[in-house]
């Protein structure tokens, strides 16, 4: 409220090491690509020393979504494709709170898309990462909309028929869409960059993780793994800028403007080399549960008054007891 | 000079050096309708559009010119007619008509005197008008006070922007506390809501509601739920919260409802008219605004659940006076004091001046009404131009903190801005106005203040603490006109003896602003066009060269029924004028124009390079180093120097790492994570060497390198060693 207060707080505020965000051990497969990301994210935590009692990571179902287990924040285990309006309604309720949402390609592209494309539209403040391993992992390898055409699962052994989603492109073809970044789980330098570039924005943003499955799909990325060539990397004065080290190591780059949605389409399409860094972003676009905002706080006995006034009228009262009209 | 002088030209120089006119040559009538010769063509200021009169609303646009409002109207009650000739005519003429009205002391909300003046127009008994008028008013949305640029002007205008820029301050500390004490609240319910009188059987009971109470024992549910009751909120965090909860309830600063409205106490107000009153009250108050400060602080914390006895209890305990709390102070309303020049003296100079310096928040408007004062220490005609008045502002500006704006009424509503970013300052704020309402002249108000800034008697300028670090960021000249000379220059028409066109470029000086008041018109002689003669300059002229006595200064004014005579100044009137220039050449070096110590450094930095130049004439182009460095590749130069590491040795890409654990499931000992959580190599000689191949043919984005083997002895190393190359 001010900054004397601001100084107070800060007087008592404790200093958070990344071991204070560690829940549970993590109990995805050794090598997995989920562990890139709980890394990242917890560097975030402490980089930023959110307090963990102010902050909620919220997840559906799928590998990814055992995220919240191994965090020492506020979790939600949600079911399975509602990740995003248990979300929604932690911020409405507690606009205070930092949100996380981890879901998989599963969790979001398949059984969860209406809410996924909604929740794009209504833009509320939090970041989502989307694990994208391209396979149905938990259950043990079933294809999911991402997976390539002709991936062979279980429950596509001749290889599956049908082109993969792009995550990108949908969510770039939403109204209000005003963040979106790509990355890959074998880039940590950048992948926690973007993970904090998305924290930082005001509004939904939406991070598609592309990850490796060595349990289901151990050779699916490895033509990219072991060719810096074949990632481009996004850079601008408004966007990741590249560290020296990263630049040298990966040669493919492009200079994007995330101010540039129709480029950003453009750019989001391609999928070899396979595009990374932050391709749009607009802070401008209002934030749902600013919109919302009542604009005035309400006392418990406004809430009561007003709550009873609703009841009231559809309360069917026992004929000896029904009320004088309300003066109003 | 070696030409005579005839007569004419020796009672000039008479007037100029004395100050009298030989007798015969008195005029009958004293020069009292002269005006100067650049304002003639505007006298008659109803018949022009220009920023006044002002509509005062409130909102963002607080203040609005009526023309703009009448451009607005004729645009939207326009948009049916396929012709907007008429309608456009009839409101230019009820514009006129408005204008003439306010002229003649008509005044009130714009919807009303819009209503006067076409009554005015319509009573002619034209059909059309009275159309195009019904059509006009119901197209008008804008009301607010019509206020035209006359003595009223600087107090309602000021009197506006601050409450514009408080009710939104006050808004936003009301909205704080109401959140503050609906939290606090909500602490003390969840306490008594789990508190043992909180599960009582009765309380249960109508927590419930009377539907289903008959299937419920609220005495067994009460003992059950008691079991659980905690022990409440230690008392002296209760006796903190409920403390403070009522200095936020009683707080008398800004309205703030609460749920009981009939217990609200009832608001300080914060407009004086005097600087001595606000003083008084800013002082009864500053025990109470501390008190709330406090509380505020503490609310804050206790809402958020930050309250740590042991670091707050000490702070909060420390004396009443500290200065603890300055930011929320600053969250509280400003004060207001408009108080006119005239009586700002004694008590309440020294009033004015401990507002200022103490960094009291008030915004204090000084209005001059007249800068024509004679000195009271010499009354021999000594001019003391708007001497009070740049005496507050040059005080003001020493004390370095204060929001300063000096500016004659009739540029009012071009820097509203700066008003309203004074209004806003955090901090004490001065305004310093001249409404031109002298009465010294027939001119209307708006001409003179417009006069007294074009002749540098009354210069507009706005120094902002807050716009940065520096006078160049902080004082703002440009509101003057042509700010880089001496006297702003215009070109006059007029028709001569022999009825043609010319032309004449003048510069509006100092005498020319106090030619058009009569109570000075004894210092001017105006000559007819007969009596002019080659000895005669105009004043600026005058003031550039050195003093000369064969010269007679002048300016060009009109009178005696539009024609344009010279007027010659005496020698007084051009002391006064060298004076305001010297003052306005101050003000000129602090907004950096003419400064003298650039100009010097400026110069000697030119002979420097001059020499510099001379000395080596075949010295390297000044361009020729910039453009070395650009030649370079950016992106090697920026690239780190490698690392010097010993090939032998195994070692990972920490930078790279994934966190995938494989290695680490090899050996922890051996490798380990950083306080990123990226794995790196702890001790390379904690592990044999096939784990360290094993966990590079392992890891996913092939980081680990083996190096060469620790221990020549370990079994199998050839083999080893052939599957680490891959690694090296």
């Amino acid at each position: 409220m001010n900054t004397a207060t601001e100084c107070l707080l800060r007087m008592v505020d404790e200093q958070h090491a990344l071991e204070d965000y560690q829940g549970g051990v993590p109990r995805w497969c050794t090598g997995c690509g989920d562990n890139a990301i709980l890394t990242a994210v917890q560097r975030l935590c402490r980089d930023e020393n959110l307090h963990p009692e102010k902050t909620v990571f919220v997840s559906g179902i799928g590998c990814s979504s055992r995220f919240p287990h191994y965090m020492r924040t506020y979790g939600f285990h949600g079911i399975h494709g509602r990740a995003l309006p248990l979300a929604e309604g932690v911020k409405m309720a507690r606009p205070d709170l930092h949100v996380f949402v981890n879901t998989g390609d599963g969790d979001c592209c398949s059984i969860g898309a209406a809410h996924w494309i909604h929740a794009v539209r209504y833009n509320m403040n939090m970041t989502l990462m989307l694990h994208d391993n391209q396979v149905y992992g938990l259950t043990k390898k079933q294809a999911s909309p991402t997976s390539p055409i002709g991936t062979r699962t279980n429950t596509s052994p001749r290889g599956s028929y049908l082109e993969a989603l792009n995550p990108l492109t949908v969510t770039l073809g939403v109204q209000n869409v005003s963040f979106v970044a790509q990355v890959v789980d074998w880039i940590p330098e950048l992948l926690f960059d973007v993970v904090k570039a998305a924290f930082h924005h005001k509004g939904f943003s939406f991070i598609r993780i592309i990850q490796r499955c060595p349990e289901w799909l151990p050779h699916m990325h490895e033509p990219w793994l072991h060719d810096p060539g074949r990632v481009l990397l996004l850079h601008h004065a408004k966007a990741l800028q590249l560290s020296s080290g990263i630049s040298m190591l990966y040669r493919t780059q492009l200079e994007h403007d995330p101010g540039d949605i129709h480029r950003a389409r453009e750019v989001a399409s391609g999928t070899d080399p396979i595009p990374v860094g932050i391709l749009y972003r607009n802070p401008d676009v209002p934030c749902y549960e600013d919109t919302r905002h009542a604009g005035r706080l309400r006392t418990a006995a406004e809430l009561r008054t007003g709550l009873e006034q609703e009841f009231d009228k559809y309360t069917v009262w026992p004929e000896d007891r029904v009320p004088a009209p309300a003066d109003a | 000079m070696t030409a005579t002088l005839d007569s004419t030209q020796q009672s000039q120089i008479a007037f100029h050096l004395a100050g009298r006119l030989p007798d015969a040559e008195r005029p009958q009538q004293p020069a009292a309708a002269a005006c100067p010769a650049l304002l003639a063509g505007r006298r008659e200021l109803p018949a022009l559009r220009y920023d006044f009169p002002v509509v005062l609303a409130s909102g963002e646009r607080f203040v609005r010119p009526l023309s703009a409002i009448i451009d607005e109207v004729i645009h939207a009650a326009g948009t049916e007619l396929q012709d907007h000739g008429p309608l456009t005519h009839h409101l230019l003429r009820l514009e006129r008509e408005i204008r003439s009205l306010l002229a003649a002391g008509e005044h009130g909300t714009l919807a009303s005197v819009w209503d006067g003046a076409a009554r005015l127009l319509v009573a002619g008994g034209d059909a059309e008008v009275e159309a195009s008028l019904d059509r006009a008013r119901r197209a008008l949305k804008a009301d607010g006070d019509l206020v035209d640029c006359d003595r009223s002007l600087p107090g309602a205008f000021a009197g506006r922007a601050w409450h514009v820029v408080q009710e939104a301050k006050s808004a936003r500390l009301a909205a704080d506390l109401r959140r503050l004490i609906i939290g606090l609240t909500n602490i003390l319910g969840a306490d008594r809501a789990q508190s043992r009188g909180g599960r009582s059987p009765e309380r249960l009971r109508a927590s419930l509601g009377q539907t289903y109470e008959s299937v419920f024992d609220f005495d067994a549910l009460s003992r059950v739920l008691s079991t659980q009751a905690h022990g409440g909120l230690a008392p002296p965090r209760r006796e903190r919260i409920e403390g403070v909860l009522a200095v936020l309830r009683a707080q008398r600063f800004v309205h703030a409802p609460s749920d009981d409205d009939a217990h609200t106490p009832r608001g300080y107000g914060f407009e004086f008219t005097s600087c001595t009153d606000a003083l008084t009250a800013y002082r009864e108050r500053l025990p109470r605004a501390r008190e709330l400060a406090r509380a505020v602080a503490v609310a804050e914390l206790e809402v958020r659940g930050e309250y740590r006895d042991g670091v707050h209890d000490a702070l909060f305990g420390a004396s009443a006076d500290d200065d603890f709390g300055r930011d929320t102070l600053a969250l509280l309303p400003d004060y207001f004091v408009s108080v006119p020049m005239a009586r700002v003296h004694g008590e309440e100079t020294d009033s004015l001046m401990e507002l200022l310096s103490a960094g009291v928040p008030a915004k204090v408007l000084v209005q001059a009404d007249d800068l024509l004062e004679e000195s009271t220490v010499a009354r021999d005609g000594h001019f003391a131009v708007g001497m009070r008045a740049r005496q507050l502002a040059s005080m003001a500006l020493g004390l370095a903190d204060v929001f300063v704006m000096q500016a004659p009424a009739s540029l009012l509503y071009q820097m509203r801005e700066a008003v309203r970013r004074g209004m806003a300052f955090d901090g004490p704020a001065l305004f310093s106005v001249f409404s031109g309402a002298s009465g010294g002249t027939t001119l209307p108000p708006f001409l003179v203040a417009a006069a007294a800034l074009e002749s540098r008697a009354f210069p507009a300028f706005t120094f902002d603490p807050s716009a940065g670090p520096n006078w160049a960021s902080r004082f703002d000249l440009s509101a003057n006109p042509q700010t880089d000379r001496d006297w702003p220059s215009y070109e006059i028409a007029y028709e001569d003896d022999g009825h043609r066109l010319a032309r004449e470029q003048v510069e509006f000086t100092f005498v020319d602003f106090v030619a058009a008041d009569v109570r000075h018109a004894s210092h001017l002689a105006p000559v007819k066009r007969a009596a002019w003669n080659d000895r005669m300059v105009p004043v600026h002229e005058y003031l550039r060269g050195t003093p000369d006595a064969g010269r007679i200064p002048f300016v060009s004014v009109v009178t005696d029924g539009d024609v344009l005579y010279r007027a010659v100044t005496d020698d007084r009137l051009v002391r006064a004028a060298r004076r305001c220039r010297e003052a306005w050449h101050s003000l000129q070096e602090l907004g950096g124009i003419h400064n003298s110590h650039a100009e010097r450094l400026l110069a000697r930095e030119a002979t420097a390079m001059a020499a510099a130049a001379a000395a080596a004439p075949t010295a390297v182009p000044a361009t020729a180093p910039a453009a070395m460095p650009a030649s370079a590749p950016a992106g090697e130069a920026a690239a780190p120097a490698a690392e010097e590491r010993d090939p032998d040795l195994p070692y990972i890409e920490t930078m790279r790492c994934t966190t995938c654990n494989e290695c680490t499931q090899v050996n922890t000992k051996m490798f380990a994570y950083n306080e990123n959580k990226q794995a790196y190599i702890k001790d390379p000689d904690a592990g044999t060497f096939a784990q360290l191949v094993e966990a590079a043919e392992s890891c996913q984005v092939s980081i680990i390198h083996p190096g060469k083997p620790r221990n020549p002895g370990e079994p199998g190393l050839a083999e080893l060693l052939k599957r680490a190359a891959p690694f090296a």
